[in-house]
């Protein structure tokens, strides 16, 4: 044994530690499939085919961590450093699902036994790999690289979880509505009390054999990081709340008009930033860090074009008017909206709403939109309620859902039947059933429900942290918790506001579509699908 | 559910079957002559070649699958039922994929994209279909841009639809896992509407299906496709 580990440390030992550069260079080609020298990495799959750059990376099976991942019947190995050359760390043992069985049939790599794996597909005892496994060509050079990279991937000290406590924080812009902040806040700690009243203690055996919904690992930290000013100064606070007081993920949060500074720093930080409460999200899909929910109002406009392009292609000439205030997340949506119009062939008007007061304005607005074929209402409660009762409305309205208030929309009577709105959820009655878990939850543990959809989502959010967390085990790493997120997404049952969620590799946005819907009676907040789910 | 998704026991499984297949197969194995490499460029150092025999073999059987109407969207855009698409008179040849799976979809995709090429110019004669099991975010876009990655021509068409129409695709051909990553390899051909599917466990080679496909005679024998 001890001889054994002496030659793991010679094996091993002739490599140095990368660096900073180089560093760089071996994730261009784990990452992305790019040789030190800009070429492509080239392999050849089973069956022949030859793959080279991006689609021959090996972050596509085995993934950013380094971790691998379970397709069907196929387990893609870990590959990091400790499962390969099984470096001793004197730790519990690092154990991921199936990953165990896989690499404690086998001997430890060396340098050279590592290199024939990658090369000609036999594993240190003479076996063949997986068929999954392409064979690739990689000179010397580029194979010590490598060989450098795995021994230190995913290997690092992580920063929130060095000792027995996870750290987490939660993010709140200062422009969130403070009902719907404190609304969050309650489950969230609710949540991670709860977690650590699970929590058994340091050693291992204490710990039971349920996999329950909630990690029980470690103890859970959460702090609360409140944002001051103006969003070019929110990056920079992050950092300094970072740096003070470093944590393993961000989870949940609530924003107002953006969220694009923190968006910002959890992918700089690679910081897990696990669905938080805004309707105006990121959209850069080839981000790994953030995720969330939908893509919100961005979503509900594209649900709009889908139904209103639709119907310009029927030859028909459009004309549609918009609605929103520039200091809200409204103007996104109707820039969005105004662009996949154009592309149709519609005309878009444009209006920004200033009044404080606006009911003259509304009343002008809907006089002009009498002669347009659309108006989009991108507006709040207290705008919808200030639309004129006493003229009649326009032929068609569009109503943001996410902004108006849902089913919940103030809209005067006249209004009412006119109006589709968009609902990116499951209908009232379909979600009721999966919604008595966690409202359920709410009154077990006291929480009063002051906002149902801010706290559903939260409640998700969470549930959804514990369960990819549960299967890490003891394997922290932010990357591996993104990867887990997006493999445990599908196999819930309890969406809460949403029929479904899902993610994978390149998808950020786990719902993906919406409902048009309209009123059912004259007054009151029954609705019904004025359309299947629409996926844009 | 079917047990399809108890790992330890089809990994074991797995390990036999890999241990079974002798070393020196792909050792001695000369360079596949991959006939979609010839619109490949030239490479300084070639890979090591990857032997065919080296993916798992696929069992093969015969189901009588009862195909439901249900409503998909082919990646033209176009809305279709899955029965008409798949009864215009040609044999059909099945399989299901993602856009953003990495390890089963970009080999069972290869395979089509061989057999459509070694189908030669028969391909117009047989109905190649992919179906996605992500349909939410495999849209008609995404479904094209995936088509092109492995040139698929007019004779292979790709199809999502609603959650719920994808789903009930997948349990009319038992393939269904709850879960897109929970997905085997599974190739179905049918020589003509009201004859059996056969039904391919594990990767039915291009070789393989192209037998299959001759095994009944002509491949042309069928009707000539009526496209809507």
């Amino acid at each position: 044994m001890l001889a054994c580990s002496l030659l793991a440390v010679s094996a091993w030992g002739r490599l140095k530690p990368l660096s900073e550069p180089a560093l760089k260079d071996a994730e261009a080609l784990y990452r992305e499939g790019v040789l030190p020298d800009g070429q492509s990495l080239r392999g050849t799959r089973a069956g022949g085919e030859a793959i080279e750059g991006r689609a021959a990376a090996c972050a596509n099976c085995h993934r950013r961590s380094g971790f691998g991942v379970e397709e069907g019947r196929t387990i893609v190995p870990p590959i990091t450093g400790r499962y390969l050359f099984r470096e001793s760390t004197g730790a519990s043992p690092m154990v991921h699902s199936g990953a165990e069985a896989v690499s404690s049939q086998r001997s430890r790599y060396s340098s050279e036994t590592l290199a024939r794996a990658i090369r000609e597909g036999i594993d240190p005892d003479g076996r063949t790999l997986d068929y999954l496994m392409p064979r690739f060509a990689l000179d010397d050079a580029s194979m010590a690289l490598l060989t450098g990279y795995l021994k230190q991937l995913s290997s690092h000290p992580v920063p929130g979880a060095l000792t027995d406590i996870v750290e987490f924080a939660t993010i709140v812009t200062p422009d969130a509505d403070p009902v719907k902040r404190d609304a969050m806040l309650d489950v969230l700690n609710h949540f991670f009390d709860r977690n650590n009243a699970f929590y058994r203690g340091a050693d291992p055996t204490l710990q039971g054999p349920l996999r329950s919904h909630v990690a029980t690992g470690r103890s859970w930290q959460l702090r609360v990081w409140e944002l001051t000013g103006s969003p070019e100064t929110w990056e920079e606070q992050l950092q300094r709340r970072f740096k003070a007081d470093p944590v393993f993920a961000v989870i949940s949060g609530i924003g107002a008009n953006t969220w694009e500074p923190v968006h910002r720093f959890c992918e700089r930080q690679s910081l897990p930033c696990l669905m938080p409460n805004v309707d105006l999200p990121v959209v850069a899909e080839s981000d790994f860090y953030p995720v969330y929910f939908s893509r919100g109002v961005l979503l509900e406009a594209d649900v709009i074009a889908s139904r209103l392009g639709a119907e310009a292609n029927a030859g028909k000439p459009r004309r549609v008017i918009q609605v929103f205030r520039s200091d809200d997340i409204g103007a996104a949506a109707a820039r969005q909206l105004a662009g996949a119009l154009a592309a149709a062939g519609v005309t878009v008007a444009m209006h920004e709403l200033t009044s404080r007061h606006p009911a003259r304005e509304l009343s002008g607005v809907a006089r002009d939109a009498a002669s347009a074929d659309a108006l989009v209402l991108w507006l709040r409660p207290e705008d919808l309620k200030a639309l004129p009762a006493d003229a009649s409305a326009p032929r068609r309205v569009f109503v943001s859902g996410l902004m108006g208030g849902l089913e919940k929309a103030p809209l005067p009577q006249t209004w009412r039947d006119p109006t589709r709105l968009t609902y990116p959820f499951d209908l009232p009655t379909r979600r009721a059933i999966p919604m008595d878990y966690p409202l359920g939850w709410f009154r077990i543990q006291h929480i009063p429900v002051v906002d149902e959809r801010i706290q559903i989502d939260t409640y998700i959010a969470c549930s959804i942290l514990g369960e990819a967390a549960s299967t890490m085990r003891n394997d922290l790493v932010p990357d591996y918790l993104v990867e887990r997120v997006e493999v445990e997404l599908s196999h819930r049952l309890i969406n809460g506001y949403y029929p479904r969620l899902g993610l994978a590799p390149g998808q950020r946005f786990a719902s993906k579509g919406a409902y048009l819907v309209r009123f059912a009676d004259p007054s009151g907040e029954r609705i019904v699908a004025d359309s299947d789910w629409i996926v844009p | 559910m079917s047990g399809r998704g108890n790992i330890p026991v089809s990994l074991r499984a797995m390990l036999i079957s890999v241990l079974a297949a002798p070393l020196t197969l792909w050792a001695a194995a000369a360079p596949v002559s991959d006939p979609g490499a010839a619109d490949q460029h030239e490479f300084a150092a070639a890979p090591a070649a990857h032997s065919p025999d080296a993916l798992p073999l696929a069992t093969r059987s015969l189901v009588n699958y009862l195909v439901p109407a249900i409503r998909l969207v082919r990646d033209d855009g176009k809305d279709v039922t899955l029965i008409d698409e798949l009864n215009d008179g040609r044999p059909v040849v099945l399989n299901f994929i993602y856009t953003s799976c990495s390890g089963i979809c970009p080999l069972a995709s290869h395979i089509f994209s061989q057999l459509q090429y070694q189908l030669g110019a028969e391909r117009d004669h047989v109905h190649l279909v992919s179906i996605s099991v992500d349909p939410e975010q495999d849209t008609p876009a995404r479904l094209r841009a995936y088509a092109q990655q492995y040139s698929a021509g007019p004779s292979w068409q790709h199809y999502t639809g609603s959650a719920d129409a994808s789903s009930a695709a997948q349990r009319a051909f038992d393939v269904y896992t709850g879960d897109k990553m929970g997905h085997t390899p599974v190739t179905l051909v049918r020589m003509a509407p009201g004859q059996p599917w056969v039904r391919f466990d594990g990767f039915a080679t291009a070789d393989m299906l192209l037998k299959e496909l001759h095994g009944q005679g002509q491949v042309m024998a069928a009707a000539s496709p009526t496209r809507p």
